[in-house]
């Protein structure tokens, strides 16, 4: 039957491939966790489009000046990595980690026909696809799919009010909240100091009917859903499934709730919602809670008009949250375990609007910053005058970035996650 | 074949099953009703609606404002170096306050309106030909593609499908209103058949290219905000699709895609999954397509035929089906026989549950069962149902504490307070006074309302234990308890 072969196409097909990496996976060294020596990521997400070119600077370059008659910050102020380069000058605890050999900046990171629209870009970004496929799981979701079969739950844990997309997977695995104090079930009435009869009666009610429905599992551990291996997870009953959730919704609950009472930094981080955040990323490490992959994100960065102020700002809080991330980490002693990696849906335009502004554009920079990293400068910086539409091209797929810290940080095979081998980089 | 449920079969359970998933649930009231109707009485009501129940009058807003005006003027003050971003804010507000009154306005139909099955197949075809409102950015564009929806639910397929192709909210969604003679845009061509008709592996990307070229000179006309034909962007050359060659414009070719055997499946498996069971067993996605293409892709008869089928009403069937996070919100309303939450309220229990009315995640929809529950999604459940139940009293009431009322998902709660205003439901409502002193007949009351399906009989006298425990304290906190205690569990997810 050629007719049904010729009918294959190349979405099928990668479909298929897919499926095939997918039985293959099943097989594949499972990620174990003790929480307290395996690596780790922070993914930091720089939401509505980052300017690039005023994070990493490219000051000794005329077009730069040229493109930018109001936005540009010149050489006299800018923190000179090389003769070309040079970051913000509101990044000054960054750049001293970059001397300090922390920091890893891939320059020119971006994708095949690059999309400008925030929501799409962004969904591009969280799911690893190519520009033309839309895919609902997110890459990070496919890792725990994947990769951590009989993980805890909080193999992830995303910081905010939303799962961003990267945690989307076939079993949703990761947990979300603000504050450790929201990740937890609220009686009516809170009771003072101890349970409360409301809460007492919750627990038995979200406990009994695993152990019961299974028999041989013990209540406590064995019937977490993590427990299960992940094929399995789909031959699960609806309601066995729930049960399962359920107990380990209140595991991890626990879990992080004991671990934010225990564990206070030292280090005082500044105001901000990105402070905020990797502070609580900062004491889930301290306390070992078992993640691999931490996620915090930073808004604000749609700069269509005014840029200078809010630009800088941005900077300071970014530069300033993560310094004393770094700080806290580094007198934990587990710097060395932790890599964060940044990224944006798009950098912007390089000729500055009528506004004192920037428009959406494409390529632009990642960090990669941790203890244990191979620093410097990765990937080559774009032309500011051979452009695309007016954009800097790209010349590092995102994916070569996540492959690399899939394969080389995580110890999961990249290819199973993203579908296809993309070329590492030095960076690990 | 599907098998047509003996008559003997039709009880209190089955009629509570019909119209949660025909609908948004019933209280046990409605649900006596039903059971006495009768099967063929109670499926005719569902799907035999009178044609006004589809002629739904739009929030008051939802007419077209000369989009083109607007955007126009935007811009010119853009490029004369203006401060733009007062205008624009202004515009891109209304539009945020205009898709949160649609939410509303949609919940409340679903609730309270006259056609329940109208409403939930209309969600059904909202996710199919899912379309985000943060890309399509106009309120009026998503009312009126959801108005076009309704209005041909029932109808035939391919008159849908055609419909859709000339809606505004989709061809801005998928590029379409972009496409041009000399650069055939294949985004939509590419949907139409992976997601909206055949399924992918049933075609060829030569399908999509000519495809792509027999939808061009669809554009809009900014100043109506209506489809318009724009015969000079057509490409009017013979194209070679599925083997056909000819000058095929964009309705042959969705005619051509409906009539493959591919389409009866691909529709039939998926009104399957929404309305009865996950994973639906080979003979009984045949037998559904079998339906379809026998009813000519009509489909109010094939509805008729799903709730009519003994297959419908099968024990593996009933119970089963993990609460979608807007069926949450409606059937928990009138089970708690309360007021919707308030439209903010609404909008972010929705985004934390993981379904936002006309924001789906992309253009696939919501994949659905057991992708709605995650250990985040099962405790915001547990804790949204506190807010239901006991209302705003249990945010806490200073400043800095009310910042913490984030505690059960409300962000920036301090300016809310006003927003996410509720009171706790009227216990007069749920339990007679007489029964109340019986802790045993109190708990028979309330779970025959709140599942279908019969608890374990542990989770039982523990709801039991539960009211014991409190003595001969039968005050309403105790009692609200109770319920926030039985909706915090795995099995009040399922419907």
């Amino acid at each position: 039957m050629l007719g049904a072969a010729a009918t294959w196409t190349l979405p099928v097909f990668l479909e298929k491939t897919f499926f095939a990496l997918d039985a293959l996976a099943a097989d594949a060294v499972t990620q174990t966790v003790t929480g307290k020596d395996g690596t780790i990521l922070v993914v930091l997400q720089m939401a509505g489009g980052n300017d690039g070119l005023n994070m990493v600077v490219p000051y000794s370059d005329d077009a730069y000046h040229v493109a930018r008659p109001r936005l540009r910050l010149s050489a006299d102020k800018v923190l000179k990595i090389d003769n070309h380069i040079a970051l913000s000058p509101k990044l000054a605890g960054l750049k001293s980690l970059y001397d300090e050999g922390h920091v890893a900046i891939v320059q020119g990171v971006g994708y095949p026909n690059p999309n400008r629209s925030h929501f799409r870009s962004t969904e591009i970004w969280q799911t690893a696809s190519d520009a033309d496929r839309t895919v609902s799981d997110g890459w990070l979701g496919r890792y725990f799919d994947n990769c951590c079969g009989g993980a805890d739950p909080t193999v992830g844990v995303a910081i905010g009010e939303e799962t961003p997309q990267a945690f989307a997977a076939k079993n949703p695995t990761g947990v979300t909240f603000s504050r450790p104090e929201q990740f937890r079930f609220r009686p009516s009435e809170p009771g003072r100091g101890q349970l409360s009869a409301e809460e007492i009666f919750f627990r038995q009610l979200n406990e009994a009917g695993v152990a019961e429905e299974s028999g041989t599992v013990a209540s406590n551990t064995g019937g977490s859903i993590g427990a299960i291996p992940g094929k399995a997870k789909n031959d699960l009953s609806t309601l066995d499934f729930l049960q399962r959730t359920a107990l380990d919704a209140q595991l991890s609950s626990d879990k992080i709730l004991a671990i934010a009472r225990k564990y206070k930094s030292s280090v005082t981080y500044p105001q901000g919602q990105l402070a905020a955040g990797l502070n609580i990323i900062a004491r889930m490490i301290a306390g070992g809670l078992p993640t691999r992959v931490y996620y915090a994100s930073q808004g604000g960065f749609d700069t269509h008009a005014g840029q200078i102020n809010t630009h800088e700002r941005l900077m300071g809080e970014f530069n300033d949250a993560v310094t004393a991330f770094v700080a806290d980490l580094k007198q934990q002693g587990n710097f060395e375990r932790v890599l964060l990696l940044t990224f944006s849906e798009f950098g912007r335009r390089v000729q500055e609007n009528a506004n004192g502004g920037t428009d959406h554009g494409a390529a632009a920079p990642m960090f990669v910053l941790g203890g244990a990293i191979k620093p410097g400068l990765f990937g080559k910086y774009p032309s500011l005058t051979d452009l695309d539409h007016g954009d800097l091209k790209f010349n590092t797929d995102f994916r070569s970035v996540y492959g690399t810290v899939l394969d080389r940080w995580l110890k999961a095979p990249s290819e199973i996650v993203l579908g296809r081998k993309f070329p590492a980089l030095a960076i690990v | 074949m599907l098998t047509p449920l003996a008559d003997s079969k039709w009880n209190e359970a089955a009629a509570a099953h019909l119209l949660n998933r025909a609908g948004f649930g019933g209280t046990p009231t409605e649900i006596e009703a039903v059971r006495r109707k009768g099967l063929a009485a109670a499926v005719r009501d569902l799907v035999e609606v009178k044609s006004d129940a589809a002629n739904v009058p739009p929030p008051s807003w939802a007419h077209p404002r000369n989009i083109q005006a607007q955007r126009m003027e935007i811009k010119a003050a853009k490029d004369r170096g203006e401060n733009f971003q007062g205008k624009a804010r202004q515009v891109r507000m209304m539009e945020g306050e205009e898709i949160v009154d649609l939410r509303r306005w949609w919940l409340d139909r679903m609730l309270t309106g006259p056609a329940p099955l109208l409403e939930k197949m209309t969600l059904f075809w909202h996710g199919h030909f899912a379309t985000s409102a943060q890309k399509v950015q106009d309120a009026y564009w998503i009312w009126l593609q959801n108005d076009t929806l309704r209005r041909n639910a029932f109808g035939n397929f391919a008159t849908l499908v055609k419909k859709i192709s000339r809606d505004p909210a989709m061809m801005i969604y998928l590029d379409l209103q972009q496409s041009r003679k000399e650069h055939p845009n294949e985004n939509w061509a590419r949907e139409l058949m992976e997601l909206f008709t055949v399924g992918i592996g049933n075609y060829t990307e030569q399908d999509i290219r000519e495809s792509a070229r027999t939808f061009t000179g669809y554009r809009i006309d900014m100043t109506t905000q209506q489809f318009r034909f724009a015969p000079f962007q057509q490409d009017r050359g013979p194209k070679t699709f599925m083997g056909k060659t000819g000058s095929l414009n964009g309705d042959d070719i969705i005619d051509s895609l409906v009539s493959k055997p591919a389409c009866a499946q691909f529709i039939g498996r998926k009104l399957w999954r929404f309305f009865v069971e996950d994973d639906p067993s080979r003979q009984n996605v045949d037998a559904i397509a079998q339906r379809t293409r026998a009813h000519n892709f009509e489909m109010r008869p094939v509805l008729r035929e799903i709730f009519s089928s003994a297959e419908f009403y099968s024990e593996r069937v009933m119970g089963s089906q993990i609460k979608s996070p807007i069926q949450y919100i409606v059937q928990t309303s009138k089970l708690l026989d309360a007021p919707p939450p308030s439209p903010i309220a609404a909008q972010n229990a929705m985004r934390q549950m993981g379904q936002i009315l006309f924001a789906p995640p992309n253009v696939k929809g919501w994949d659905g069962g057991k992708e709605w529950i995650s250990t985040s999604t099962l405790l915001f459940r547990y804790n949204f149902a506190n807010y239901l139940i006991n209302g705003d009293a249990i945010l806490p009431q200073n400043l800095q504490q009310r910042r913490q009322g984030a505690d059960v998902g409300f962000g920036r709660a301090t300016q809310m307070a006003e927003q996410v205003r509720r009171e706790p439901i009227d216990l007069g409502k749920l339990v007679p006074a007489d029964v109340r002193s019986k802790p045993r007949e109190v708990v028979d009351l309330l779970i025959r309302r709140f599942f279908q399906t019969r608890p374990a009989q542990k989770e039982i006298d523990s709801f039991v234990q539960y009211l014991e425990s409190r003595t001969s304290d039968t005050a309403d906190v105790t009692l609200r308890e109770l319920i926030h205690l039985m909706m915090s569990t795995p099995q009040f997810q399922l419907t």
